[in-house]
């Protein structure tokens, strides 16, 4: 299935597995959860969340290490 | 099923690790401002009639701490004036100080933006780019640090402000912990919490009302409550131990979600001890150059200064 991912300024249309979680999806991509925000069609949402076909997810930044 | 603890919707946004609670928006954003309104009265940071000098960088913490804030000036229970130190980083400042420029235009907060040319003459940029780490200068933090507690304690003067509130978040504050231990300085230790106390009639009164709050709570907020804010990691930042603490303490709360909170309630409740023990008993002077309180003839301004004159 394919969802709609956005990440700062970049959009992409990415391919995933069913069945997905947000956390697996921040997994994949290598992205430690507690320094973002995650929005699935516009509304905040936890880790836990399932993404679903067609969703538009975007990741926002909100802490910045070291 | 998820579904927010205090009113049952369904659209929950946070599952607090620390504590399995579950809130919605709503919820959250109430339960965020009562509780840092609950620290400034615990802490009696803020009283009525207080001119609160609010450091305001445009980053999501200082946001969210003039958005609470000016719930409190809007009570006319006190009166804030948002200052912006424009450090000058190129590439990085100018859009915080934008977005800082707008917040308090939106709410009607009086503002200031202070460059650090204007009142030291040579900007960020131009102090790391003219000493080198190997001619032993010391890492942008501690420069940026100095010269920006000089600027605010000055301008609270200037200004007539009563107490200096700074948007220090629950990571900040462990971190420094944790740091001023592995380094062994008990002296900087001493120094931490919610609010500093008065050693001279020059310093203005520094206070923390989101010591208590996870920096990524503070994300969340200013996400949910659609604040503008300067999501941007300071381009000198690589090069501080505080960063190396910052990732270690964020790879230890993974596994063990509580334990920013337990390194700061231990701390606290040691450092009544600790300070009757180690707080230097310093005279304080008034520095012979520029005439703001200093433990030496020189502030560390000055001598900073002074130095790179040579
Ligand atoms: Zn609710
Ligand atoms: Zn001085």
């Amino acid at each position: 299935m394919q969802i709609k991912l956005v990440i700062g300024e970049k959009v992409d249309l990415i391919e995933i597995n069913n069945n997905n979680t947000v956390k697996d999806l921040l997994k994949n991509m290598d992205i430690a959860p507690e320094t973002v925000v995650v929005k699935k069609n516009n509304c905040i949402v936890i880790d836990e969340e399932l993404v679903e076909d067609g969703d538009l997810i975007e990741v926002i930044q909100v802490i910045y290490g070291g | 099923m998820n579904s927010c603890d205090k009113c049952g919707n369904p659209n929950i946004i946070i599952k607090k690790k620390q504590s399995g609670q579950k809130l919605c928006k709503d919820c959250f954003i109430k339960s965020t401002q009562n509780k840092v309104i609950k620290d400034i009265r615990k802490y009696k940071l803020i009283k009525k009639g207080d001119k609160i000098l609010l450091g305001l960088s445009g980053g999501k913490d200082s946001v969210m701490l003039l958005d609470i804030l000016n719930s409190l000036r809007k009570r006319n229970i006190i009166d804030i004036i948002a200052v912006t130190i424009d450090e000058g980083i190129h590439g990085y400042r100018e859009e915080g100080v934008e977005i800082a420029v707008r917040n308090a235009k939106k709410l009607g907060v009086e503002h200031r933006v202070v460059k650090f040319k204007d009142y030291f003459g040579i900007t960020l940029d131009e102090i790391i780019a003219k000493n080198t780490l190997k001619d032993g200068r010391r890492n942008a933090c501690t420069y940026c640090g100095v010269f920006r507690r000089w600027i605010f304690n000055k301008v609270a003067r200037e200004e007539g402000a009563t107490k200096i509130a700074t948007g220090h978040n629950l990571d900040d504050e462990t971190q420094s912990i944790v740091m001023s231990y592995l380094e062994g300085n008990i002296h900087n230790l001493t120094r931490i919490g919610p609010k500093s106390e008065i050693k001279n009639k020059k310093f203005t009164i520094k206070i923390k009302p989101l010591r208590e709050i996870p920096e990524k709570e503070i994300g969340l907020y200013v996400i949910a409550k659609e604040l503008e804010v300067h999501f941007a990691g300071c381009p000198y930042a690589i090069e501080s131990f505080r960063g190396e603490i910052k990732d270690f303490i964020k790879q230890l709360s993974n596994e063990h979600p509580t334990i920013m909170y337990s390194t700061l309630r231990g701390f606290d409740k040691i450092k009544t001890i600790l300070k009757k023990e180690f707080s230097n008993k310093s005279i304080v002077m008034e520095c012979e150059k520029c005439g703001e309180p200093s433990a030496a003839q020189l502030c560390k301004v000055c001598s900073f200064l002074e130095s790179w004159k040579k």
